[in-house]
């Protein structure tokens, strides 16, 4: 079963939408939301795998919300038009639907969706998936927007999390948005097995480290993937190295 | 040498190189160069053509006559002489030529441009009036058919707003003026569907004065006035808020007020489009004696208004 929340500025395309729900079994209309912040609440306290959201709502746009999440669930955006804003996305990060939906277009991006599902569950072990609510596991996403260009970023593709000021700048491919988000908050919050604090100013993924090599006064100096260099300071490089010895 | 023979001499020479002259110029397109560009060439030119034609004539003459180079004066002094005699006639007769030509050429460019002028203001007319948000119509499109279930009487009529709304958008093309009664149930159309959309967050008030209605207005001008109004004002307010549409008139103006529940966004281009494009179709139809204007005021409310002058 999947857990859905839709959210939309419009009570009549909120039916809508649910009518059409009502064709897939496997979907569950846990909650509707009629704005961004109705949208924030209800996505914190339900958790839901999956939301459908408008792109044009009052007060803030379908794009600011996400980017106040976490964590994004599963997203499917709903828009009365072909919104430049949809161009943003790399073409299979996302699906998008335009309404008035048609039904055939809906079980697609629901069938995609199943898909990418049972892949995420092989993947994940049985203890991954009852981990603490509050930790974020390597496969949740999260939604980048740098300007006008938007991202949705599995965490483990994330090679290094660097402190920005209030920001925190975040290396995936060949990309580097920043993100409204301190390096201490989204260390309580990040796995300590795979992502690791370096330094006063960066969290390294530890899957991602290409080599290491001894620096001076004892610290390490590793290596990424990307290419970057990142100093392990010395307290830390206690810590570090008890945890690859494990 | 008989006086009549050398004059015939003279002028079958004049035109013999004046007209290859022409020709070069011609062939080489001087005439088409900007005029800093073609008068050295003319000058250059015009020098050639004045030797030349000392050359032909002395020839012509020295085999005509073949005494007349004895004569008192040396031969390099009458070929400077001659030389100077034809530019006396050679300059203002190409003078002549080249302004005749320069003032066609200008008067040709500037009916160009005049046509140009009116092909982009029918163009800019036509794409202004068929400017109907896309995002409106697939929202309407969307809320109906989630009535259709919900309340199919108002799903029918709402069925026939869109029409109407549709159907004026497209017959506009054809008219410079409608009468303001047409435009307004346009905008009640209009509104009314935005109304099934945003349900309790659309409040709309009408002010119409009776003898506005036969008055002549641009067609889809108030339209793209209240579109926006709706686009920027209301649908960014999460509570909503109220679009108020007053028409009144005085001895000199009909004037247009559309005011909105917003802020006036200065910051984004968004907006320009219709603003810029009201502006400019104002200007069109009317000159400078129409007005346009847009302000906030009380920090929370957008104005509109529009001056028409009475015809």
């Amino acid at each position: 079963m999947i857990r859905a929340v839709i959210i939309d500025d419009e009570r009549l395309a909120r039916n809508e939408l649910k009518k059409l729900l009502q064709e897939f079994p496997e979907i569950e209309v846990i909650a509707e939301a009629a704005n961004a912040n109705e949208g924030i609440e209800k996505i914190d306290s339900l958790n839901p795998d999956l939301i459908f959201l408008d792109i044009q709502m009052p007060g803030k746009t379908g794009f600011d919300m996400l980017t106040e999440l976490d964590k994004a669930p599963d997203v499917i955006f709903t828009t009365a038009y072909d919104d430049y804003a949809l161009k943003a996305f790399e073409v299979n990060a996302l699906d998008y639907l335009l309404k008035p939906v048609e039904p055939r277009r809906l079980a697609d991006a629901l069938h995609k969706l199943h898909l990418e599902e049972n892949r995420d569950r092989e993947s994940a072990s049985e203890d991954e998936i009852m981990v603490n609510k509050s930790l974020l596991h390597e496969n949740d996403q999260v939604f980048v927007k740098d300007g006008e260009r938007c991202w949705f970023v599995k965490l483990a593709e994330i090679r290094l999390f660097e402190s920005v000021g209030n920001y925190a700048k975040i290396y995936f491919g060949s990309n580097k948005p920043l993100i409204l988000k301190s390096l201490n908050a989204l260390e309580e919050r990040l796995d300590e097995k795979v992502f690791f604090r370096a330094n006063r100013k960066h969290i390294v993924n530890l899957r991602l480290i290409e080599k290491i090599e001894p620096y001076f006064n004892g610290g390490l100096l590793l290596e990424l993937k990307g290419g970057e260099k990142i100093e392990v300071s010395r307290r830390q490089t206690v810590k570090f190295k008890e945890m690859m010895s494990l | 040498m008989h006086f009549l023979i050398a004059l015939l001499i003279r002028i079958l020479a004049g035109i013999f190189t004046t007209n290859l002259f022409r020709n070069v110029i011609r062939r080489a397109g001087w005439l088409s160069l900007p005029v800093e560009q073609s008068l050295p060439r003319l000058a250059a030119g015009i020098l050639v053509v004045c030797l030349a034609d000392s050359i032909l004539r002395i020839s012509v003459i020295s085999w005509v006559d073949p005494s007349s180079g004895n004569i008192v004066r040396e031969f390099s002094t009458r070929f400077f002489l001659m030389t100077v005699e034809n530019g006396l006639y050679i300059v203002p007769w190409t003078a002549i030529y080249y302004f005749f030509h320069y003032i066609e050429k200008s008067r040709k460019q500037e009916m160009d441009t005049l046509k140009l002028e009116a092909l982009v203001r029918e163009l800019e007319l036509k794409t202004i009036k068929s400017h109907i948000n896309p995002h409106f119509i697939f929202n309407a499109l969307n809320s109906i058919r989630a009535l259709i279930d919900e309340n199919p009487i108002r799903a029918r009529t709402a069925i026939t707003e869109l029409s109407n709304i549709l159907r004026s958008s497209m017959q506009t093309e054809k008219q410079e003026t409608v009468f303001f009664e047409k435009e307004l149930n346009i905008v009640k159309d209009y509104l009314a569907l935005e109304h099934i959309r945003f349900e309790d967050r659309l409040q709309v008030q009408y002010e119409i004065a009776e003898n506005t209605l036969m008055q002549p207005i641009p067609p889809m001008m108030l339209q793209t006035l209240v579109e926006n109004a709706i686009k920027h004002g209301i649908s960014k307010q999460v509570s909503g808020g109220t679009v108020i549409i007053v028409s009144k008139m005085n001895e000199r103006y009909h004037q247009l007020v559309i005011r909105n529940t917003g802020r006036l966004d200065n910051s984004g281009n968004e907006d320009g489009f219709g603003l810029i494009s009201t502006r400019n179709r104002l200007q069109l139809l009317f000159g400078g004696q129409a007005n346009f204007n847009i302000r906030e005021i009380n920090g929370n409310m957008v104005e509109a208004e529009l001056h028409i002058p009475l015809t």
